[in-house]
């Protein structure tokens, strides 16, 4: 892993462990409802300043923080238009199967790739080294992908090229 | 070790009480029932449920002199409950409210309760003979958000309350035909006046706690900060302090110059005063966590894999730290269990979303005993 990625990620992990100390809060607009502060924002004062972390200008990561949820958006970098169409691509799969990841979101935020939102349901049933871990480990795993995804487009176009290519030899 | 005994009574506790005696507990599961434990021969036996709300249980208080359970939740309600030939059978508080309620207190002489609730008032409950139920009065208008936790000055008739607007305050609760002219201090103010309003924490505050004389005041912001007020009055006199750890959510006194904060680093902190009354971090209760992040590297590539791979609540795999300390998620909760004659309290309970119950005594710390009795 190169050390600026090991950096970057290390940042998040600190970041989300010290923003995911979520409480249950019923909702103090509506009666008997009980909802993600940080998707409603309808109480300032229940919302924490949120936090960007950049790599670069392709990569950043928006971790906005309310007293009972929290949302992290990552944008994923996209260096030519091969890699834009496979990361649209793949997302828009993990996305449309969310509620297998539990804490996915099914629409990213406006101006990022893919978004999750973590509640504090999800801090009391599962263990919130584990929740960060998996944030993480997407990440990392997600450029790993979506180059292995490139790599195999591009020998598949080589090969079906050469395929093509052979009959007019 | 200052844990004497762990016992796992549910998945997820949100709040806990003790019997006055102490044999029997009661706590909300995090779901709508209260249950009741009991200890029979050894072992904890579920001998009531309390089954009455329809939301969230977010607060339990057990009284010592009447053996009445309150209990509120997030559906708006609060009852009382009583044991009447060994059943709990509920009494409806007309709380009045539009908003969930968020915490509850007995008062020290147990004639009154506060709630604290969602809809940025404080209801202070009373019982009427006449009517057979308990009325509230409402303390309106004074908190821009929330009121997250409520405690009661020994005298019976002041209230400190947080709320997640960040400010402390402290009202006064007189309450003409309830309360006697001449109990002390404070008596002459009318019901709901302010005597004391602190804008010190820049997020929210939680869990506010009087020290067993009621002159110092101590509670948490969620900044990871810790307030202690002197002098409560027109000019109070605070000390705010910062830890480097994630943020409190409760805190109990165990003397005058000792403090237990807990929350979401799942280990108790003590906090203690010098001679001079300057308030520190003394150390944590349990023994510290290790770091282990070596531990993440077996888990199964691939972004599928990642996720079913992880156990939800990693029982089977569960990392390094979590074996050495007694609670491996926040800890909600903190309650006295035993009182002795001096109002020093040595033995404590923790209860958080792991769903364990913890029992502390500090008997046997030799460095702690020091601030105990002082």
């Amino acid at each position: 892993m190169a050390s600026s990625l090991r950096l970057y990620l290390t940042c998040i992990r600190n970041t989300l462990e010290a923003a995911l100390c979520l409480q249950n809060f019923p909702c103090q607009e509506v009666e008997r409802h009980n909802k993600p502060e940080v998707e409603l924002k309808t109480s300032p004062e229940l919302l924490l300043n949120p936090v960007l972390i950049c790599r670069n200008e392709a990569e950043k990561c928006l971790i906005e923080t309310s007293i009972n949820s929290l949302r992290i958006s990552l944008k994923v970098k996209q260096s030519d238009e091969l890699e834009n169409i496979l990361t649209k691509k793949f997302l828009r799969f993990l996305s449309m199967r969310a509620e297998a990841f539990q804490v996915l979101r099914r629409k990213p935020v406006q101006g990022y790739d893919i978004s999750f939102l973590i509640t504090n349901y999800h801090c009391e049933d599962m263990q919130k080294q584990k929740l960060i871990e998996f944030i993480v480990q997407f990440m990392e795993d997600i450029d790993k992908e979506i180059s292995e995804l490139k790599l195999s487009v591009n020998t598949r176009g080589r090969l079906v090229a050469t395929e093509f290519l052979k009959q007019f030899i | 070790m200052a844990s004497v005994s762990v016992h796992q009574f549910a998945p997820c506790i949100t709040c806990h009480a003790w019997s006055p005696d102490q044999s029997m507990i009661a706590f909300c599961p995090n779901n709508n029932e209260v249950h009741i434990y009991k200890m029979l021969e050894g072992k904890w036996e579920k001998i009531h449920v309390l089954h009455k709300h329809d939301q969230l249980v977010s607060g339990i208080d057990w009284s010592r002199r009447t053996d009445q359970i309150v209990t509120v939740s997030h559906d708006r309600n609060s009852y009382v409950w009583s044991l009447e030939a060994s059943e709990w059978v509920p009494t409806l508080v007309i709380l009045r409210l539009n908003r969930a309620a968020l915490c509850v207190q007995w008062s020290p002489k147990e004639n009154k309760f506060a709630v604290g609730s969602g809809a940025k008032t404080v209801c202070i409950c009373y019982y009427e003979q006449e009517n057979n139920w308990w009325v509230s009065k409402i303390i309106r208008k004074r908190h821009d958000s929330s009121v997250t936790s409520i405690a009661w000055h020994p005298n019976n008739i002041l209230l400190a309350t947080t709320s997640t607007d960040g400010k402390c305050r402290v009202f006064s609760t007189f309450i003409k035909g309830v309360d006697t002219k001449h109990s002390s201090s404070g008596s002459d103010s009318k019901f709901g006046e302010q005597i004391m309003q602190l804008d010190l924490s820049h997020s929210w505050t939680f869990g506010i706690r009087w020290s067993p004389s009621g002159n110092t005041l101590s509670y948490a912001g969620h900044d990871s900060m810790i307030y202690f007020v002197d002098d409560i009055g027109p000019s109070p006199s605070a000390q705010s302090l910062a830890f480097r750890d994630l943020p409190l959510r409760d805190v109990l006194f165990l003397s005058e110059r000792m403090v237990i904060g807990v929350g979401y680093d799942c280990n108790p902190m003590v906090f203690a005063a010098d001679e001079r009354g300057l308030w520190s971090f003394l150390r944590f209760l349990d023994e510290r966590k290790q770091t282990s992040n070596a531990k993440y590297g077996s888990q199964l590539s691939g972004t599928f894999g990642k996720l079913y791979g992880q156990s939800k609540s990693g029982s089977n795999e569960a990392n390094e730290s979590s074996r050495i300390r007694a609670h491996d998620n926040c800890i909600t909760s903190v309650v006295p269990l035993k009182k002795t004659r001096d109002a020093t309290v040595t033995t404590f309970t923790t209860a958080g979303l792991d769903g364990k119950v913890v029992t502390w005594d500090l008997q046997k710390q030799q460095d702690l005993m020091a601030y105990l009795q002082g």
